[in-house]
């Protein structure tokens, strides 16, 4: 039996490649995963590794359970550099200092960070080029801000303290970031100790670096650096100490491990319904050779043996060469990485023993688990099916059990979905749509064969008009199997409903939040200082009133308070505009006199305070103040401080404070140009001030999601690649089984362009089948997720993407048919009538 | 070259032209040492309106001539002509375009398209050429095979003589200029070959089709007007108005 199967096997190779590659490209997608982020995390590892190899022992801030921190000062960094044993000490500094750019204005998003680099052994940044700083004259900057901002070795630079004062630096040199992606982000400039704690205007240290003298081995040191310490600090071994961090960053790539793992998942249950399909219809065309073994003499266990075996063998090979793939798409997907100029390591890309056995047992067990079904139908062959001279058409009646079991998971399905929709939105409703939508498939994927035969007539419908005898051909040839056809299309299914659902959300939403930014008040300009609140002086809002081009100036202050027992909370004002009325869900603006505040909706949950009641802020400069709350307001729609106060009693709660944000609107009929002009103009002299306007605000929302709908789709691409191989694998076995009825065809006439286009329009209509059921599922459910995540949602059906979805799907399709196709035209007549 | 225009010599029985001609036939399967010669250079021709039998032991050639003649394979020597159309030499395309509008076909098994039902069957070729089905003619061949009732009926639900009847009618549709039938009654029981052979001889006499029919079976073979008989790729004798007995006593001359 043993020998029978291995021999079926080696006389189908092509067959078995096809199948394979499906397993395959799952196996490798898993393992690809594994390969990157095992990759990335030893990388990690060995950085952190090597920073803490110069470093002996280390006195961190120690915990107290809280968020609060014992500092870690200059005298207990004298205190440490007395303890025996202590070759050096020195203390790391980490704050901000605001880089100037060559335009004048602050660079980034957020301030540049300040670090202190400590000379000597203890120096764990790596200085790329040119000099650490020696005095309070020199700075060195992190390589990539130097190349962005067009800064070299020997320039001056600018760079604000953190009272925004201008100094001048010389830039003595560049330096790595290495592993630190907080410093990688914000970029970072090194001074000396002192000149980094001055800028930065930090008091305390983040750490003290501790190395030991000549022959006090690390863990000596650290009881004795423990003792001086105290409770004042945690002391840990370097080594400890990289361990940690190495560790912490580690669960970052297991994120990003699972969320790959879970679009690795999707594309293996692809896969496994591409291999039970196969499967199939193997054992369908087989029937005879079964039979004739079972005539023979061989029991049903040896038929369903020999099956399984089989499989076994395609899990095994697909397995192994999914492996490889995953090792190639690991190491792309780092070159990928590596070419956005991110600094991810990529040495040492390897299979781990980990993923190997991962691999293999994802791999052969779904296959084996995916050819059960089959194996089971095979052994039903009885041994008379060999005496037949022609295959049976396998004939196709709903079952009472199947109609029923679709129903109980339609029925669930769509009852969860609904207690979602209708639940308040949040977690808890997002998981119930989902468990809804998951419900739904299943009742899909029993319906499937159902639903064959309706929707390939109507998706026939034209086609089998346009193409005349081909066209309907195929049409029947779509309907004659109709498991066999569910089941190829499911699997389209699958990638296009996730698709859809993506888009529907990204678009969804795109513009509900364009439809709260406007409906809100449509902002043009908005001016917000970089890092800290209230840092944009109050000139800069009143030269903006000065300006003509704009039509009305309202600047938002804030500062954070106590409110009863509540923590704290973001307490402020906004100054009045002629056309500025915010808009209340409750009371009115109007009433926001002295002594009462208006509440952001979610702040009025926290406090359980309605329009009428009192609330108790503590301020910083009148003491607790008793406030009555008159408006209510939609938070999230709002650029209003969630606590609301009117302007005039700000200033006596929390003193002058400066402006956090400063929003313009641009009169009517003033250029573009101008009017942004005229707001730069105005912010110049302050280098934090950042201006934004609305469509840029907009745009990087915009690109935000189109990366995010591009990563996905990218992602999703391969379970839908893996379903277009079961399409061709299903046509190409199918084009198999109908040799004798092409043949016959083709001797009455029909030429091979027709033969071709026959099997084409066949794929077409499997392929649009699949996708217009995952557009209706995506779009339902789409549809379903959004009402879950917010209120106000504005749905959006991207009408242009989903034609294009269904569009794509059928000429995939018919991409998927042009082998199978070609390799029927091709088949001699008389040979084809013989066979069989 | 012309395949279309007005098809075959409908109804011109007696002296009219030929329908099919072969000359100097040949056809080598393989190359070298593997070469079969299945023909090695047959002439012969049929009469339109003539029923023709095709006999000879197994392996002797009958279905690579029958093949050869139908433009299902080419030929490796010799000339074949469908009416005036000269086989050799045309491409693929032509000559799925010649079998479309001139040839009909009866296999022994697998006639029928699964997915059709018996009457679709029988329009297939007209469909396939974008012809009309002329309704007379439809409703006579299907009076005439007895298919009134079963028209409705996918392959699967008729018995194999009936099958073979919906592939009788269907190569009798589309006028043909000739219809080859390789062993039409070969899966058949007596009583429904006898059947079928006699709705062929009938087409024959009434309708004026031409018809080459290869058969191993003395009694089919005794339907025809006229015997054939092969041996080794070589046309070896040639029998008219056969009876079974005359055509057994062919066969066992030729097989001594
Ligand atoms: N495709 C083929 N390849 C090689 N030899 C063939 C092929 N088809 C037929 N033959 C050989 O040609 C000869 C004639 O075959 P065939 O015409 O089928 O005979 P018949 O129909 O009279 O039994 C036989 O020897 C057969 O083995
Ligand atoms: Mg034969």
């Amino acid at each position: 039996m043993l020998k029978t199967t291995l021999a079926g096997l080696r006389a189908h190779k092509l067959r078995l490649l096809l199948t394979s590659l499906a397993i395959m490209l799952g196996v490798g997608f898993i393992a690809g995963t594994f390969v990157l982020t095992d990759t990335i995390e030893a990388g990690f590892r060995q950085k952190f590794a090597a920073a803490a190899d110069k470093i002996d022992v280390v006195v961190l801030p120690a915990e107290d359970g809280g968020r609060e921190q014992q500092a870690v000062g200059a005298e207990l960094l004298e205190k440490v550099r007395g303890v025996e044993g202590v070759a050096d000490a020195q203390g790391i500094v980490r704050g901000t200092a605001a880089l100037i750019g060559k335009d004048g204005k602050a660079v980034g998003d957020y301030p540049t960070s300040a670090v202190s680099i400590p000379d000597g052994r203890l120096n764990r940044t790596e200085i790329t080029g040119g000099a650490a700083p020696k005095s309070a004259a020199e700075a060195v900057l992190d390589e990539n801000t130097a190349k962005t901002r067009g800064f070299a070795v020997g320039d001056r630079i600018t760079v604000l303290d953190s009272k925004n004062v201008k100094h001048e630096f010389t830039l003595v040199g560049l330096f790595d970031v290495g592993v630190d992606q907080a410093l990688a982000y914000s970029g970072a400039v090194g001074f000396t100790t002192d000149t980094a704690m001055k800028m930065s205007g930090e008091k305390d240290f983040r750490e003290i670096d501790v190395a030991a003298a000549e022959g006090v081995t690390a863990e000596t040191l650290r009881a004795s650096v423990a003792a001086a310490v105290g409770a004042r600090g945690e002391v840990k071994t370097g080594a400890k100490h990289a361990e940690e961090l190495a560790a912490a960053n580690g669960a970052d790539t297991k994120m990003l491990t699972l969320g790959l793992l879970l679009f690795g998942l999707v594309a293996m249950f692809v896969a496994a319904l591409v291999i039970y399909n196969t499967f199939n219809i193997l054992v369908a065309q087989r029937t005879r050779e079964m039979a004739l073994l079972r005539c023979i003499g061989a029991t049903r266990r040896q038929v369903f043996g020999s099956i399984v075996l089989e499989s076994a063998v395609v899990g095994l090979i697909s397995s192994v060469l999914g492996l490889l793939t995953g090792l190639g798409l690991g190491a792309g997907a780092l070159a990928v990485i590596g070419r956005t100029g991110l600094d991810v390591p990529t040495d040492g890309v390897a299979l781990a023993p980990r993923t190997v056995a991962i691999g293999m047992v994802l791999g052969i067990v779904v296959t084996i688990a995916a050819a059960l079904l089959p194996a089971r139908a095979a052994t039903r062959v009885a041994p008379i099916a060999a005496l037949r001279s022609q295959v049976e058409e396998q004939t196709f009646r709903t079952g009472v059990v199947r109609v029923v079991f679709a129903g109980l998971f339609l029925l669930a399905g769509v009852g969860a979905t609904v207690l979602g929709v209708t639940q308040e939105p949040g977690e808890a409703a997002l998981f119930t749509v989902m468990g809804g939508g998951a419900l739904t498939f299943l009742a899909v994927l029993i319906l499937g064969p159902v639903l064959v035969k309706p929707l390939s007539a109507f998706v026939g419908w034209l086609p089998g008009r346009l193409f005349g005898v081909p066209g309907r051909l195929a049409v029947d040839n779509s309907q004659r199997n109709p498991k066999r056809s569910a089941t190829t299309t499911v699997a389209l299914t699958i990638g296009v409903t996730l698709m859809t659902l993506i888009s529907v959300l990204t678009a969804t939403l795109r513009v509900t939040y364009n439809a709260k930014l406007d409906e809100q008040f449509p902002v043009d300009y908005l001016v917000a200082s970089q890092g800290d609140q209230g840092a944009l002086p109050r000139a800069l809002a009143e030269d903006l009133r000065t300006r003509p081009e704009l039509a009305s100036v309202v600047a938002l202050r804030a500062a954070s308070a106590k409110i009863g027992g509540n923590g704290e909370f973001e307490v402020g004002t906004f100054t009045a505009a002629a056309d500025f009325t915010p808009k209340a869900d409750t009371g009115s603006f109007g009433d926001l006199k002295p002594g009462t505040v208006a509440l952001a909706d979610y702040v009025v949950k926290d406090l359980k305070a309605e329009v009428g009641d009192t609330i108790a802020v503590k301020t910083t400069e009148d003491g607790t103040v008793r406030l009555k709350v008159v408006a209510t307001f939609l938070g999230e729609n709002a650029l209003l401080p969630e606590v609301t106060v009117p302007e005039q009693d700000f200033d006596r709660y929390f003193g002058p404070l400066g402006d956090g944000q400063i929003i313009a609107n641009v009169k009517d009929g003033v250029a573009e140009e101008s009017a942004r002009k005229a707001v730069e103009a105005a912010a110049q002299p302050y280098p934090t001030a950042k201006v934004a306007s609305s469509t840029e605000i907009r745009g990087e929302f915009d690109e935000a999601l189109d990366m995010m709908l591009m990563i996905i789709t990218g992602l999703l691409g391969l379970a839908i690649l893996i379903s277009l191989l079961g399409i061709a694998n299903t046509l190409s076995l199918s084009v198999h089984e109908r040799t004798r009825e092409s043949a016959l065809l083709r001797a009455l006439g029909l030429t091979r362009p027709q033969l071709r286009r026959m099997l084409s329009v066949e794929a077409l209509v499997l392929g649009i089948i699949g996708a217009l059921v995952g557009v209706a599922l995506g779009a339902v459910f789409g549809w379903a997720a959004t009402t879950t995540m917010t209120t106000g949602v504005v749905f959006q059906l991207p009408i242009p993407q989903i034609l294009a979805f269904v569009a794509l799907s059928g000429l995939a399709g018919v991409v998927a048919a042009v082998l199978p196709a070609r390799r029927a035209a091709r088949a001699s007549i008389v040979g084809s009538l013989a066979s069989g | 070259m012309t395949i279309t225009g007005e098809v075959g010599a409908w109804n011109a029985r007696g002296n009219a032209a030929p329908a099919v001609v072969a000359r100097g036939l040949t056809k080598v399967y393989g190359q070298g040492d593997a070469a079969v010669h299945a023909l090695r250079g047959v002439d012969v021709s049929f009469e339109t309106g003539a029923f023709t039998a095709i006999m000879g032991p197994s392996g002797s050639g009958k279905s690579t001539l029958m093949h050869c003649l139908a433009g299902l394979d080419a030929v490796s020597g010799g000339k074949v002509h469908i009416g005036d159309v000269e086989l050799t030499g045309l491409n693929d395309k032509q000559l799925t375009l010649l079998r479309r509008e001139r040839i009909g076909f009866i296999f022994q098994a697998f006639n029928l398209l699964p997915t059709l039902t018996a009457e679709q069957n029988i329009r297939l070729p007209l469909e396939i050429s974008g012809r009309k089905a002329d309704q007379d003619l439809f409703d006579r061949v299907v009076e005439t095979v007895g298919l009134r009732d079963r028209l409705g009926h996918k392959p699967t639900e008729l018995s194999g003589g009936q099958q073979q009847r919906v592939a009788v009618a269907r190569a009798l549709i589309s006028k043909p200029q000739v219809i080859f039938a390789d062993e039409p009654t070969g899966n058949l029981d007596s009583r429904s070959g006898a059947e079928v052979l006699s709705f062929l001889r009938t087409s024959v006499r009434e309708l004026g089709q031409t018809i080459v029919m290869v058969t191993h079976d003395p009694v089919a073979a005794s339907y025809a007007d006229r015997v054939i008989f092969l041996r080794d790729g070589l046309l070896v004798s040639e029998l008219m108005r056969p009876s079974p007995q005359s055509v057994l006593d062919t066969l066992m001359k030729l097989e001594a």
